[in-house]
């Protein structure tokens, strides 16, 4: 993927299949996701979001890695797979922290516009992005309770 | 027992149903069923199976995790759906403080409702986006 390579639809729709937040989304979903989402490039120490921006798009790892800054306190690691800044673009508040690329890596990226347009005619979107925020919302209830 | 125009009354002033019209709303007062707790009664059993998803309309609840409160909610604050979504038992104990008013959409007919009415289920979205903000640790 990096270095300029370029996928394919169906390889955008398998990848953003196994991403948790869009779990069990039914393949036209997927498709219709797939064809909207661009691929973005970013080199080593690149701030792929920046805390307090209002965001205007979420980020899916294809390859590569990044890290997840708040107030200079590293707070996780993410890689393939991952995605980061759903909290923003559904709420349009400002980013609640940076996260920056850890060596080349490429995501596949969704403008918030288009994520927008694509929730207010297909329920199951809405459906696995609830789903999704309901696990995070969970995992963090469990961790505060250990 | 409110009737059922009482009921739609009620329902357009949350939050939750702001973006309904009437004749929208009217069929969602007519999938929930509304329900009494008394002051100490469980309304959610931490680890227990067999939900529903709640809408608080009158009183308070005080939500649980291992005995220890965590929150108090009021008209208009929702639980229980998470459970549903994640097909997992509810991660707390929501008990009545004092006597409460629900509605509530049985477990198994949760989607179905949420297909129905997908600006519903965007403030449930947005809600959930707050909760994770206010959670503030990976929230990003």
């Amino acid at each position: 993927m990096v270095g300029g390579m370029t996928m394919t639809v169906a390889e955008r729709a398998a990848l953003l299949s196994h991403v948790t937040l869009f779990a069990g989304l039914p393949e036209a979903s997927l498709q219709a996701l797939a064809e909207l989402a661009g691929e973005a490039e970013f080199g080593d120490g690149d701030a792929i979001v920046l805390q307090g921006q209002v965001g205007t798009g979420l980020f899916v790892i294809v390859a590569g890695a990044a890290r997840v800054v708040r107030g200079g306190e590293e707070l996780d690691r993410l890689g393939p797979g991952d995605y980061l800044g759903e909290l923003a673009v559904i709420d349009r508040m400002p980013r609640m922290a940076s996260v920056f690329s850890v060596g080349p890596t490429t995501c596949l990226a969704l403008a918030s516009w288009d994520l927008f347009r694509r929730v207010d005619g297909d329920p199951e979107l809405v459906h696995s992005l609830l789903r999704g925020l309901a696990m995070r919302v969970r995992h963090l209830s469990e961790h505060h309770s250990h | 027992m409110a009737g059922t125009e009482e009921l739609i009354d009620e329902l357009s002033d949350l939050a939750l149903f702001a973006d309904l019209a009437r004749p929208e709303l009217a069929g969602v007062a007519h999938t929930l069923e509304e329900e009494w707790y008394a002051d100490g009664q469980r309304v959610l059993r931490e680890g227990f199976s067999g939900t529903g998803f709640y809408i608080l309309l009158e009183g308070e609840v005080a939500v649980r995790i291992e005995g220890q409160e965590r929150a108090r909610l009021r008209r208009g604050a929702f639980f229980g759906e998470a459970a549903i979504l994640l097909g997992e038992p509810p991660g707390a104990d929501v008990v009545a403080a004092g006597r409460v008013r629900v509605v509530h959409v049985a477990g198994p007919a949760l989607h179905e409702f949420l297909m129905r009415h997908p600006n519903v289920m965007f403030r449930m979205l947005q809600e959930q986006t707050r909760r994770l903000r206010s959670a503030n640790r990976w929230a990003r």
